[in-house]
């Protein structure tokens, strides 16, 4: 019951803010044309969304992130269970891991372009650097919060290392790798999305900074509210995942 | 050998083939310039970067009061209200999850591509983790101690004074170490992306013309200026809070926010 | 000029009345009786433990006689007066898990209470050594909870429930997270701190041990709802010894204690 009430709510307060939206724009209290009404802008989404062309960088930027991606977690997830296994490696790269991953990745980006050039490796690249660091990371903390006593246990009742491996491991870290991988997932897509903005020939970053660049509000509203209801569905559709299998983890 | 000997050594070592490998060829200077080229392009263009410098520093300023100031307030208010904290948290998250970058072509077209565009974009970048960390910190207080306070007969702004204030502090200069690093980030994307003036501004702009070490002295300015501004926060974290080590919800909290619950995407 | 039946009699400071006290937790599907029909008094001075299986509303009873929670029916006075809300005048309260601030350091934590008050800072410090004297931490008031062990923080959490001199002191397991020798140790110093004040003390736990260890009097409860089964007098002779524990007399209070509880589990 409560439940469902708290979930009206939130639907109330996102069409709430498509109403003002709407009445902002409608009443012209905005300039229409600097803030065209929600409905015309989910009219322009429908017909974006019919376009070959939207559908074509629709696809190349989702070529990119799967790409980057595909190749960011395994390598990263590698190291990190490195570094997370052995003592000596974990001090060694720890800090350096630490202040890694807390300088802005960002501005790297001309040294993308000044290798790679303007292309599709360039933004494999630049996505699979944004996200590398955050999986180290994510994979070192998933190995630590195996519980030492769990182990002990079962070694204690002779398990072998495959068993280990398959009941003690995997069940302990699956929670934190799923927010892991949620996580990596919005540093992915916002670096391959940068990319395109800042110097790319197609996919939708592309088509977003140009529909800006010529004034197209209503293309570039559109455009914005796609990636914000993708990257939201993702997210969701990560936690939902997420916690049907925490019930253990508390 | 220690792993901070070995630390140290690899530190150095990095340093030395910066400078080494461009050098000696192996790497070509356009992907990567020489350490002492790039220091050297950086100096001798150094009123210009100086100029960019202030640019920079002056929207970074006004985005973080933004950002901080906004973070912080919301993040209080909702963090201390269950109905609104149940309500509203899930959908910040959410909307933590938009690469938000794509608003800023959205700005340039409402307010130009001067420092006012910079300044809005940077402060909703850097205003979401700030928020989300408050709220966090305000959360991770022990109703113990609340408790504690009222059966000494303390007021409600009492206990907001000296009980809820102190004890979110940690959490809060962890918000704020997450928050302004985006602000930074934040502004300097998108002078990046498009701007006249700026250190980012200055990179793209070498980056046209392909001349690595201007954008490479760019690119250490930015990340000198990050790594000075986390060096802050962390001294005042340690001024502030020497009593951290005691309370391990909120040393938690907080390390949950700086180990990637919320951190700067890129 | 005020009708005669209003006005309270005049009853000694440290006097508890707990009379007909109920309390009903209200859910949305259902109401659960927490306390039903308590009444017991305590007499100024008086050690008195309250013990029973948890879910008895011991602890709920003791936040009533806080001020911190308001029964649904029937009345608690205190020094002959009702508690609508905390008055660390009349009463100090010391709960199970050191809720020092982290922040203040042991003097200032006791200060606290003090601090609130705006007592001057001078008066504060003088009674916070004081108080920290008093429960044996003289010279550590400069240092920070977590540089205290678990049994050095309930003695700063005893000083600021003593530190505005209340005639009444109210204990919800304070020792619950304290190993078995600390927990003695404890015991024994809480003993000689109450000696040495005479304050009233009301002390919940379920420890039997240290129910009877400790008390003069002795409130058994059952749960759900929670009801007084027994009030039993430990007439052990004072200073209580650790040789006492093996004693007949201790043993078969203590049996008769552990009779109703099995009973009620």
């Amino acid at each position: 019951m409560r439940g469902l009430g708290v979930k009206a709510a939130r639907i109330a307060i996102v069409v709430a803010l498509f109403a003002i939206w709407e009445i902002l724009s409608r009443t012209g209290l905005v300039n229409p044309r600097l803030l065209p009404s929600a409905f015309d802008t989910l009219a322009t989404l429908g017909d974006l969304l019919q376009r070959a062309s939207v559908r074509k960088d629709l696809a190349v930027t989702a070529t990119e992130v799967v790409t980057a991606f595909a190749l960011a977690v395994p390598v990263g997830a590698l190291i990190g269970f490195l570094i997370a296994e052995n003592r000596y490696f974990a001090d060694v790269a720890k800090p350096l891991l630490f202040f890694a991953f807390s300088i802005p990745k960002s501005i790297f980006l001309p040294m993308f372009i000044l290798v790679f050039g303007v292309g599709f490796a360039q933004k494999v690249g630049f996505g699979f650097f944004s996200t590398i660091f955050i999986v180290i990371m994510s994979t070192t903390t998933a190995v630590e919060s195996v519980k030492v006593e769990h182990l002990t246990v079962a070694r204690s009742y002779g398990a072998t290392p495959m068993q280990t491996a398959f009941r003690v491991y995997l069940p302990s870290m699956l929670p934190v790798l799923l927010e892991a991988l949620r996580i990596s997932m919005i540093f992915n897509l916002t670096g391959v999305i940068l990319a395109e903005m800042y110097a790319s020939r197609d996919g939708i970053g592309h088509q977003i900074a140009t529909w800006g660049e010529n004034f197209q509000m209503k293309q570039l509203l559109a455009g914005v509210v796609m990636i914000a209801v993708i990257a939201i569905a993702f997210n969701e559709l990560v936690r939902w995942v997420e916690t049907r299998c925490s019930h253990w983890r508390t | 050998m220690t792993a901070a000997t070995l630390r140290r050594l690899i530190v150095i070592g990095l340093i030395a083939l910066w400078e080494i490998l461009p050098r000696t060829g192996f790497i070509p200077e356009l992907f990567l310039p020489s350490l002492s080229s790039t220091l050297a392009a950086g100096w001798n263009e150094g009123s210009e970067y100086g100029h960019a410098l202030a640019v920079t520093l002056y929207e970074v300023a006004i985005s973080m009061a933004f950002a901080c100031g906004g973070g912080i307030l919301l993040g209080a208010i909702v963090g201390s209200l269950p109905r609104p904290r149940i309500l509203i948290m899930p959908m910040v998250s959410s909307l933590y999850a938009v690469p938000l970058v794509i608003l800023y072509p959205v700005f340039t077209v409402w307010l130009g591509i001067g420092s006012e565009s910079k300044i809005a974009f940077a402060s909703i970048y850097g205003f979401l983790p700030t928020m989300l960390a408050t709220a966090a910190g305000i959360q991770t207080i022990d109703p113990q101690l609340l408790l504690a306070a009222r059966s000494m007969g303390a007021t409600l702004s009492q206990r907001l004074v000296r009980v809820i204030i102190p004890a979110a502090i940690p959490t809060v200069l962890s918000g704020l170490r997450v928050g302004g690093a985006l602000v930074i980030v934040g502004v300097v994307v998108s002078e990046m992306l498009i701007s006249s003036a700026g250190i980012g501004y200055l990179i793209s702009r070498y980056r046209t013309i392909l001349d690595s070490p201007h954008v490479f002295a760019g690119v250490l300015l930015v990340l000198a200026m990050a790594i000075a501004f986390n060096a802050v926060i962390k001294w005042i974290e340690r001024k502030a809070a020497i009593w951290q080590t005691g309370s391990r919800a909120g040393q938690r909290a907080a390390d949950e926010i700086t180990a990637g619950a919320i951190q700067p995407a890129t | 000029m005020q009708p005669l039946a209003n006005i309270t009699p005049l009853k000694p400071a440290g006097a508890i009345e707990v009379r007909n006290v109920g309390q009903i937790f209200r859910t949305t599907t259902q109401d659960v009786v927490a306390l039903e029909d308590v009444s017991f008094d305590v007499k100024p001075g008086r050690f008195v433990v309250l013990v029973g299986p948890s879910g008895c509303g011991k602890s709920t009873l003791l936040m009533m006689m806080a001020g911190l929670r308001q029964q649904t029916s029937g009345t608690i006075t205190i020094s002959g007066a009702p508690i609508p809300e905390p008055d660390p005048n009349r009463v100090g309260v010391v709960f199970q898990e050191a809720s020092l601030f982290p922040w203040l350091t042991a003097e200032e934590n006791v200060e606290f209470p003090l601090a609130l008050r705006r007592v001057a800072r001078n008066e504060r410090r003088a009674k916070a050594r004081d108080a920290l004297k008093l429960v044996g931490l003289d010279g550590f008031g400069k240092r920070h909870p977590h540089e205290l062990s678990g049994g050095m923080k309930q003695r700063v959490s005893i000083a600021r429930g003593l530190v505005q001199d209340p005639p009444v002191l109210l204990m919800d397991e304070p020792f619950a997270a304290l190993d078995e020798q600390t927990r003695m140790t404890m015991g024994d110093e809480l003993l000689r701190i109450w000696a040495a004040t005479g304050k009233t003390v009301v002390f919940v736990t379920h420890s039997l041990t240290e129910a009877v260890y400790l008390a003069d009097e002795v409130i058994v409860m059952s749960p759900r709802p929670g009801r007084i089964v027994d009030h039993l007098q430990v007439s052990l002779p004072r200073p209580r010894t650790y040789e006492m524990l093996s004693g007949d007399a201790f043993g078969s209070l203590r049996d008769r204690i552990w009779r109703h509880i099995r009973k009620s589990a």
